[in-house]
Order: C-alpha cells, then sequence, then structure tokens
C-alpha cells in the first residue's frame, strides 16, 4: 500500500513546505493524531502533579500547624506577581498560535518573545524567593536545616516543618523544571518559525507547545493559592 | 448459617472467636470455586471432544453468537455470590475493629528482626507469649525501624505494625495449645527468622507468670537471650559462620583487632556489655554501624552477664 | 499473497507485489533504526523473552533455595534469597508482563487488525522500546552490581535502609514506565484516527478494546508510578521525609501512591492477555465472539472499576472501616465483567469447529488457570479472609494464576497465533502441543502445594520455613522445573523454526480478521491494497441455517 506524498499548502513569501508522514493517508489525519496524542500527554502530566497534589493534601491535613506556619513564611505578594506573569504569558502564547494559524510569521515570532521574557521573569523571582530561603537557613533537601530569626521563631515548636518545605521545593522544583522545558520548546519555535516552518498549512508544534504552556499556567494556577494563601 | 465443612483441609485450628466465621465464609467459597471449576473444566471438555475439528473445512456447529437471557443470567448469578461474600467478609472484619474494654493489654514492638513482647504489666519484655484461654487479649503494636506485621494464623489475626504510629489488634483465643507467631510484612534480611511461640494456657497456668521464667543455668540463660532478641539475624555461632554484617560470637570472648580509629580493643566483658548496651561507641574496623542498643527494659544486666557467660562457651 | 491483487497485475517478489518486511532492507543498522511497527515489534519480542528468561532463571534458583525448610542446608544465605526474589519480580513485572503483550504482539497485530498503515506515531513507538531497553539494563545492572533485596513493591521504610542498589533499580522503573506510557499513548491515537475504512468501534477485534482498555491505564496510572518513583529517589538521596516517619512521614502513603499504579497495573498486565484469548478462542474455533459487545464494555469496565480499588492492598495496615467497605465492595465487583469474559469464551467455544492447534492449547490452558486465578481473587477481595491470608503463599499463588498462568500463557498463545505471520514459518506443532501440555501440568503443581501453605498460614518472602511445609514446597519446586523445562522447549522449537520451520500458508489458521488479509509476512506498509473492513469474524455459514 503506498501514498502520493502530501504535502501540505504553503503560503506566499519564504514558508517551508510540511511533507506529511507516510503513513497517513490526509494531512488532517496527521493533524489529528498529534493533537489527540498531545492531548494525551497533557493527561499524564495532571497525573503527575496529581500525585504531588495528594502528598500535599495528605500532609495537611496530618499536620495543619506546620503547614500553618511554613506558608506565612511564603511571600504572598511575590507568588501573585508570578501568577500575573504566568496568565500574561499564556495570553502572549494564545497570541502566538492565532498568528502562526494565519500564517503572520513576523508578528509570530514576537508574541513567543514576549512568553519566554514572562517566563524568564517569572524564573528569577523563583529564584529570588528560593535563594531567599537559603539565606534563612532553609535549604531543601539537606540534612542542613537551620531556620534563622523570624524563620526559628515561626517554625520554632510545629512539628516537622521541613516537610512542608520539602513539599514546597518538590512541587514548584518540578513546575519549574515544566517552565524551563517550555521556555526552550518556545525558543526552537523562534527559531523554525522564522525559517518559516510553520504557516496555515502546518503548524502543529506552535499549537502542541502553547497547549503545554496553558497547562503547566494551569498548574501554576492551583500550586499558588495552595502553597501560599491556604496555610 | 450453613456448615461448610472444610473440603480440602487447609486452614489451621481454629483458635480465637474470629475463626469459626472466616472459617465458613471461607469453605463456602471454596465449594462455590470448585463448583464453577468443575463447570467450565466440563463444558470445555465437552465442547473440545464434541466440535472437535475432523475436517479442515468444517464449519461451526452453532450460529448463535448473542442471547440477552443468558448473558444477563451469567452477569447476575456472580453478581448476588460477590455481593454476598462481599457482605460476608465486611460483617466479619467488623468484630476485629473494636477490642472490649477488658481486653488484657499487651504490648509489641517490633525491630529488625526480633520482638520485645510485654505481658500485662510486665516492665520487662518476654521472648514468647502467653495468652489466657478465653479471656481477651489486646496487643498494641509499634515498630522501631521498618515495616513489620503481627499475624497468628490459628488465630486469623493479622495487623501491619507501621513505624512512627500505633496499631492494635485484639482476639480472643479460645484452644488451649501452642501457636505460632509470625512476621508477615517483609523487612529484610532476617524477616523468616521472626516467629514466635504463642502459648494459650488455662487460668491456673497464667497466674504463675510463665513468660517471666528463664532457664537455669546463666549459660542456657545467654543462648536464650541469643535466639530471642534477634542477635542470631546478624550473628553466627560456628567457627565457620557466615559473617556479612557481625561477627560470629565462635571464640568472641578475648578476641583482638583494631576499630575503625585504628586503636586495638579486646573483648573483654566490659567491652562486650558496651557493645550491647551502646553498640555505635566502637565499630571495629571494616564493619558498618548497624547494630541496634539494647537497654536495661530489654536485657537487664544479669542478662547482659548471662550472654557474657554464655559466650565463654563458644569456642 | 496478493489476493486483493487485480488479475492483470503481475506479482514480482516470489509471488507477492512487494517484498516483505523483513526482507525489505537488510543489515543491523536497518533493525535498530526501525519504524516499522512490526520490526519493533520483534525487537520487543526478542528483548521481553529474554527478560522472561532472566527472571525465570531467578525463580528456579529460588524454588531451589526453598527445597530444605532452613536455616541450615539450603542454597543461599537469606540476604541472597531476598535479592532472588526481588530480581525476579522486578524482572518479571517491570521488564517482562507489562511491556510484554503490549510492545510485541500488540505492536507486530494491532495495526494489522485495523487495518492501518503502521501506529500513529512510529518515532514515538521506537522510543518507547529504547526506553525499555534502557530501563532494563538499569535494572540489570542493579542486579549485578549491588543487588536489590526490597521486594519489587520498594516498600518504605525497608527501601530506604537497604544497602542495595534501590536508586538505580528505581530509575529503571521509572524510565520503563515511560516506555509504558509512550506505548499506550501511542495505540490510543492510533485506533482512535486510524481505524480502516468501514470500521466503527464496534467492528474492531475484540484484542483491540481489550488493549484500548489497557492503553487506558497506562497512560492514566503510570505518571503516578512515575512520581512515586521519582519521590522516593528524592527521599533516598536527600531525606526530604515524605516517605520515612522519622521525619514525620507516613509510609502507608508509599503504599496508597505505590498501589495506585500497581493495581491498574495488573489490568495493564491482564487486559492484553484477555484480547489475545479472544482472538485466538474465535479463530480456532471458528466462531463469533459470543456477546461481542458485553465483552467489549467488560473491558472498559475492568479498566474503570480497577482505579479504585488499590486499598485492598492495605487491608491490615490499619484503614477505617468505611475504607476497607469501599475497596472491598469495588473489589468484588471486578469479579462481574471477569465472570462474563469467562463465560464468553466457554460459549464462543461452544458449538464451534474446535482446531486443537498449538495456539488453542495455549488458550485451553489460560482458561483453565485464569478460573483459578479469578475465583482465589475473590477470596482475597473479601475482607474477613484477606485479614488472614494477606501476605501468604495464597497470596503469591493467586497473582501467579493470573500473571503467569494467564498473562504469560496468553502472551505465549499469542506468539504461536501470530508466528507464522510474523515470520512465515511455522514450529513444530507437535512439540509445541507437548509444551502447552507440560507447562500446564508444572504451573498447576508449582501452584496448587502454594495455595494450600498459604491457607495454613505460610508467610510469603521467607527465606526459611517452618517443617510441616516440606511437602508442599518441594513440590513447588520440582513444578518449578516442570515449568522450566516446558519454556525451555518452546524456546527451542520457536528459534528451530525459524531456521528449519515449513514455510506457513498466507491464512495458516483460517483467519477472518484483517490481519489475515494482508500477506505473508506483511508487506512494509502492510496491505497490497487499503484494506475496507467488512463484517467482522464473518466465518461463513454454519452447520445450523
Amino acid at each position: 500500500m503506498s501514498h502520493a506524498t502530501i504535502v501540505t499548502p504553503t503560503p506566499e513569501g519564504g514558508f517551508q513546505p510540511h511533507t506529511v508522514a507516510h503513513h497517513f493517508k490526509t494531512a488532517e489525519q496527521e493533524f489529528q493524531a498529534a493533537k489527540f496524542a498531545f492531548w494525551l500527554f497533557l493527561v499524564t502530566e495532571v497525573m503527575l502533579f496529581g500525585g504531588l497534589f495528594a502528598a500535599y493534601i495528605y500532609y495537611h491535613g496530618f499536620y495543619p500547624k506546620s503547614f500553618q506556619a511554613g506558608g506565612s513564611l511564603l511571600d504572598w505578594r511575590l507568588g501573585a506577581l508570578n501568577t500575573m506573569f504566568l496568565l500574561t504569558s499564556s495570553w502572549t502564547m494564545a497570541n502566538g498560535v492565532r498568528c502562526s494559524q494565519l500564517s503572520r510569521r513576523k508578528e509570530m515570532v514576537v508574541w513567543l518573545w514576549w512568553t519566554v521574557v514572562l517566563a524568564g521573569g517569572f524564573m528569577v523571582v523563583k529564584y529570588f524567593e528560593y535563594s531567599g530561603k537559603f539565606h534563612h537557613g532553609i535549604f531543601p533537601f539537606t540534612q542542613v536545616w537551620h531556620p534563622e530569626g523570624h524563620y526559628g521563631e515561626v517554625l520554632a515548636g510545629v512539628a516537622f516543618p521541613k516537610l512542608f518545605f520539602n513539599i514546597y521545593f518538590t512541587m514548584t522544583g518540578i513546575h519549574g523544571l515544566h517552565v524551563l522545558v517550555g521556555m526552550i520548546a518556545i525558543g526552537w519555535l523562534i527559531w523554525r518559525g522564522g525559517q518559516g516552518r510553520f504557516h496555515s498549512g502546518w503548524y502543529i508544534p506552535v499549537d502542541l507547545i502553547g497547549l503545554y504552556w496553558h497547562v503547566v499556567d494551569l498548574i501554576w494556577i492551583f500550586l499558588f493559592p495552595l502553597l501560599y494563601l491556604v496555610p | 448459617m450453613i456448615a461448610f465443612q472444610d473440603p480440602l483441609g487447609q486452614l489451621p485450628p481454629q483458635a480465637s472467636t474470629f475463626a469459626a466465621d472466616h472459617d465458613a465464609l471461607f469453605y463456602f467459597l471454596t465449594w462455590v470455586s470448585i463448583g464453577s471449576f468443575a463447570l467450565i473444566l466440563g463444558l470445555l471438555t465437552y465442547s473440545c471432544v464434541r466440535w472437535r475439528r475432523k475436517t479442515p473445512d468444517q464449519p461451526a456447529a452453532s450460529d448463535v453468537t448473542h442471547n440477552t437471557k443468558l448473558e444477563v443470567v451469567w452477569t447476575l448469578i456472580p453478581a448476588i455470590i460477590v455481593i454476598v461474600v462481599f457482605a460476608w467478609g465486611f460483617k466479619g472484619i467488623l468484630p476485629q475493629q473494636i477490642a472490649p474494654a477488658d481486653a488484657r493489654k499487651y504490648r509489641a514492638e517490633a525491630y529488625t528482626w526480633a520482638w520485645e513482647l510485654y505481658h500485662p504489666g510486665a516492665t520487662k519484655s518476654a521472648g514468647e507469649l502467653w495468652f489466657e484461654v478465653d479471656k481477651p487479649a489486646r496487643v498494641e503494636l509499634t515498630s522501631r525501624d521498618v515495616l513489620h506485621a503481627f499475624f497468628i494464623p490459628a488465630f486469623r489475626v493479622k495487623r501491619d505494625i507501621v513505624p512512627g504510629f500505633r496499631n492494635q489488634i485484639w482476639f480472643q483465643p479460645t484452644l488451649i495449645g501452642d501457636y505460632t507467631l509470625f512476621c508477615a510484612e517483609y523487612c529484610g534480611d532476617q524477616h523468616s527468622m521472626m516467629h514466635r511461640v504463642v502459648h494459650v494456657v488455662d487460668a491456673a497456668t497464667y497466674v504463675k507468670e510463665p513468660w517471666a521464667a528463664l532457664p537455669e543455668t546463666p549459660e542456657a540463660r545467654g543462648e536464650y537471650f541469643f535466639n530471642m532478641k534477634g542477635c542470631l539475624a546478624c550473628h553466627g555461632t560456628k567457627a565457620d559462620s557466615p559473617d556479612p554484617i557481625g561477627p560470629t560470637f565462635f571464640g568472641i570472648y578475648g578476641r583482638k583487632g583494631r576499630l575503625s580509629d585504628d586503636s586495638e580493643y579486646t573483648a573483654d566483658e566490659a567491652y562486650i556489655h558496651e557493645s550491647i548496651r551502646e553498640p555505635q561507641k566502637k565499630i571495629v574496623k571494616g564493619r558498618a554501624p548497624v547494630m541496634p542498643p539494647f537497654d536495661a527494659t530489654s536485657l537487664s544486666e544479669e542478662d547482659v552477664n548471662d550472654i557474657i557467660a554464655w559466650m565463654k562457651t563458644l569456642k | 499473497m496478493t489476493t486483493h491483487a487485480p488479475a492483470h497485475e503481475i506479482p514480482t517478489v516470489e509471488g507477492r507485489r512487494e517484498p516483505d518486511y523483513l526482507r525489505v532492507t537488510k543489515g543491523f543498522m536497518s533493525w535498530v533504526t526501525t519504524l516499522d511497527h512490526k520490526r519493533i515489534g520483534l525487537m520487543y519480542l526478542f528483548g521481553v523473552t529474554l527478560a522472561f528468561i532472566v527472571g525465570g532463571i531467578f525463580a528456579m534458583l529460588l524454588r531451589a533455595h526453598l527445597w530444605n525448610p532452613g536455616p541450615d542446608g539450603q542454597m543461599f544465605s537469606p540476604q541472597d534469597y531476598n535479592q532472588l526474589f526481588t530480581l525476579h519480580g522486578a524482572f518479571m513485572v517491570f521488564a517482562f508482563i507489562i511491556p510484554a503483550i503490549p510492545g510485541s504482539i500488540a505492536n507486530f497485530a494491532l495495526p494489522l487488525l485495523i487495518g492501518a498503515p503502521d501506529v500513529a506515531l512510529p518515532k514515538l513507538n521506537l522510543a518507547s522500546f529504547y526506553l525499555w531497553l534502557f530501563g532494563t539494563v538499569l535494572l540489570s545492572y542493579s542486579a549485578i552490581t549491588n543487588g536489590l533485596d526490597t521486594g519489587w513493591t520498594f516498600y518504605t521504610p525497608w527501601s530506604l535502609k537497604s544497602q542495595t542498589a534501590v536508586l538505580s533499580a528505581g530509575l529503571g522503573v521509572f524510565v520503563i514506565g515511560f516506555s509504558s506510557i509512550f506505548t499506550g499513548l501511542n495505540f490510543l491515537v492510533t485506533m482512535h484516527k486510524m481505524r480502516a475504512r468501514g470500521m466503527g468501534w464496534f467492528q474492531m477485534p475484540l484484542f483491540c478494546w481489550a488493549i484500548y482498555a489497557s492503553s487506558v491505564l497506562q497512560v492514566l496510572a503510570t505518571p503516578v508510578l512515575g512520581i512515586t518513583v521519582a519521590l522516593l529517589a528524592f527521599e533516598h538521596i536527600y531525606h526530604i521525609g515524605v516517605f520515612d516517619p522519622a521525619e514525620g512521614g507516613d509510609p502507608v502513603l508509599f503504599q496508597h501512591f505505590f498501589w495506585f499504579y500497581s493495581h491498574p497495573a495488573v489490568y495493564i498486565m491482564i487486559l492484553p492477555g484477555m484480547g489475545i484469548i479472544s482472538e485466538v478462542v474465535s479463530t480456532h474455533s471458528r466462531r463469533p465472539l459470543f456477546g461481542y459487545k458485553l465483552l467489549a464494555f467488560s473491558s472498559i469496565a475492568i479498566a474503570v472499576i480497577s482505579f479504585l480499588v488499590w486499598g485492598h492492598h492495605m487491608y491490615t495496615s490499619g484503614q477505617s472501616e468505611f475504607a476497607m467497605q469501599a475497596f472491598s465492595f469495588l473489589t468484588v465487583l471486578v469479579a462481574i465483567p471477569t465472570a462474563i469474559k469467562m463465560w464468553s469464551w466457554v460459549a464462543t467455544i461452544w458449538g464451534g469447529s474446535i482446531a486443537l492447534t498449538a495456539p488453542m492449547l495455549y488458550a485451553i490452558a489460560f482458561l483453565v488457570i485464569f478460573t483459578i486465578g479469578g475465583l482465589t481473587g475473590v477470596y482475597l477481595a473479601a475482607l474477613a479472609i484477606d485479614i488472614h491470608l494477606h501476605d501468604t503463599y495464597f497470596v503469591v499463588a493467586h497473582f501467579h494464576a493470573v500473571m503467569m498462568g494467564s498473562t504469560a500463557i496468553a502472551f505465549f498463545a499469542g506468539v504461536h497465533h501470530w508466528w507464522p505471520k510474523m515470520f512465515g514459518r511455522m514450529y513444530n506443532e507437535k512439540l509445541a502441543s507437548i509444551a502447552a501440555i507440560v507447562i500446564l501440568t508444572g504451573f498447576m503443581v508449582t501452584f496448587l502445594p502454594q495455595f494450600e501453605m498459604g491457607s495454613q498460614g505460610m508467610p510469603r518472602r521467607y527465606a526459611t520455613y517452618s517443617e510441616q511445609w516440606v511437602g508442599y514446597h518441594r513440590a513447588s519446586t520440582v513444578g518449578a522445573m516442570i515449568l522450566g523445562a516446558g519454556f525451555a522447549l518452546m524456546v527451542g522449537y520457536l528459534l528451530h523454526s525459524l531456521i528449519a520451520g515449513r514455510k506457513a500458508k498466507p491464512n495458516e489458521w483460517g483467519g477472518v480478521t484483517l490481519d489475515w488479509k494482508c500477506p505473508t509476512p506483511p508487506n512494509l506498509y502492510n496491505f497490497d491494497d487499503e484494506p475496507i473492513a467488512g463484517k467482522l469474524y464473518d466465518y461463513g455459514p454454519t452447520l445450523k441455517r
């Protein structure tokens, strides 16, 4: 069973054509398959974070006081700033996806750049939050644990305060890793997009990475109140 | 309840109040299983004999591929059976959940790989368990290190022992005899050696507090503690015993060697005493600091001396 | 054969239009870089069989160790025995049973059954194979260097205290988990988007339904294993405390996490096996499957319920009565769709034209053993009984009945069923029949005594045991050796068939699903002409009517 090679239509102006993989009958089938596969991948991401959320809820029930004390030491203003960064970046990403569908190459690249910049802002704030904790003797993942000053006072006498901070570092760390991966992926989109790889005939990668970015954003929407506000 | 007999003779003696109900459900299920298994085997055999393909182009005999009535029946009958089994099993477990107020309080502390077993009112642990027949007993379960489980097959009871948490288990022995306590949750190297004798005795024997009785000679007591406190998990008693974790006790008394700081030691009475009470203090060169300490509630001064006396005989 | 080829077209290669997938390209590189689902399937087949042999050798060694009750006169030290049963479990579960049927049989047969030229995502398919390989290498590395003595379940805190290679083994499991996710995801997309023209959901062969159900589980449950193993690794390296009671963690949470994956995982293992049995029973009885829709829905029902029953592994951990009640009730419900499947298979055989071929004999062995495995599962679902039987040999025998006696035997039924399609060669059918009977016998001799011992209270994972069980243990050891002989015979005649087997007929069994309507062995892209799905399981007229 051999197919004629299918090439998706390419708009004028320096765009590169896309050849549909041999085992698909139509470009539409390829697009649908990729999109469905990516949704399933996002489901696995949600399940993965679901495990962490379950651990959070479980121990919040065990040690509500420790979570309260630990949470009070996180700065909700920084968390809110980061929420704003990510929400805005979701909007810029959505614009980027829209432009790729409409074959507006330059605009797409600009929107994607904005997304990367906002994500970078998020990471910078995270960096300051983490190093602030280290500065006060709250180290993730080590035997070294000597909360100093104000931190020491708040955490004195509560059961297993380290557990809250380890869960905080694990959750935000894995989320941060996802942001970093997203930044690299969007960087790749900018590079390939600049070459005219994505257009109305073929924009699967932009579409999918856009979806990924929204899920990363969504997970933060849950992380922020749970870690900063609920305790 | 219908009295189901034990068709295959699998279960241990019924030695607690929980056993009869458990066994009735077990036998009921066994009969259901034997019946279903025979039916399926019979149908398969019959089909394979009757409709065996004799010529290569022989078509199937039947063209029926769907029968709503039949499908409903074979969905409903298993459904009814399993819901009965569920209800029966749940009913069976309810009395196990809450111990009666007058239950005698025992305590079992598990560690790798032995038990400290405290009888009611006793401050010193014993090597085996004694229960009075027809008197409820409650055992509080704690672990020093990893997961263990308290399992007495003759009583049909089992409960995990989770470090950091308190679990408990209760039962009422009904049959005088000797049974076995097992650790049922895998806990590492010598998991299979954590079994102990459980005695169910009459009131006259029980009041004599048999758990406090020890062998007569110091040497025999020493060997008794060696077996009961789990020493045998890591230490051998023969010249050629394998010693991946701790040294063999053969010829240990008076042995000389080097510690981890390269100083010399001699295994005299003081040294062995310290090695039992505070084993982490001096580590022999090349060994890992893994031995648990034994304080006075576990082994009294006399007990330690008995162990040393026994060690002296190993040469 | 090119039955679809128009009469005027002249076949070119040995009576076929295109060269088959085995010969279309040559050389080592053409295999290790292949994107063809059939070649990847064969590489998986080769790989999982090796893992099965390694796990099997561990099994025979540990059975040999248990010949004497010990502690004196046994083959190994208790520490070595603990490593043997751990490695046996870890290899069999993670490197063999989970990937076995999806990776090899489904990879080969699923696109053929739905009339597709390949899976939807061939590169992901190859990546899945290499992840499996990497994970299995990590497991082997752990076995060779420090060993592993945590049990395949990695229960904390022992797995935090153990001096063995927990980290590298955990990483291996993590990587194999991703391989499993990729495979499941790929099949879901393939079934959704790649079905042949005319094939609606209810024209899919039942093997596809079974793979669909197990793929859903792979995609949804495996990420939880991933995060569990990751947390275990953090715990191991950094002592974050989530599973360590010394730091405020709860070891029971690890069990919840672990079984949230691993209970659905047992259905990831058994559902594809059930699918194979459906195809084999239908083809070799020349009967459409009885109660097709109920069978299809029962697979989905099992998948859905399987997510809600993980707590039945923890009846003895001190759960509340409410939790136990819910878990027990949901667990017994699984027996209903399982019973439906059993009766449907029996009704399919009833009134068929039954050929006792090698695949059919393996399928019958499956039906016999699965009945035992399923019924003993009901014992363990019942709360009061499970308290007694939990962590005894009864549990060991039960899950070997469903994993080894059912899934592994279904896997071999599938291997025998599609072997002529895979290689265009036939094995010695007489030897194959003997091997099937030997394996069935070996299974019974090995595991029936274990049910008995378990009922009497013999705990599992015991390096030494009480004298009263010597007879049972020795019978079990003899059985394990019989099983070993049966499997050795099987591997022998299968390998022999590749060199000296007779040429297979184009449609060796007279199958009517689409997989038998492409050339044997298939083309690179499977079919000569685009297949169109007709009536499913259409075996033509029967004697009645």
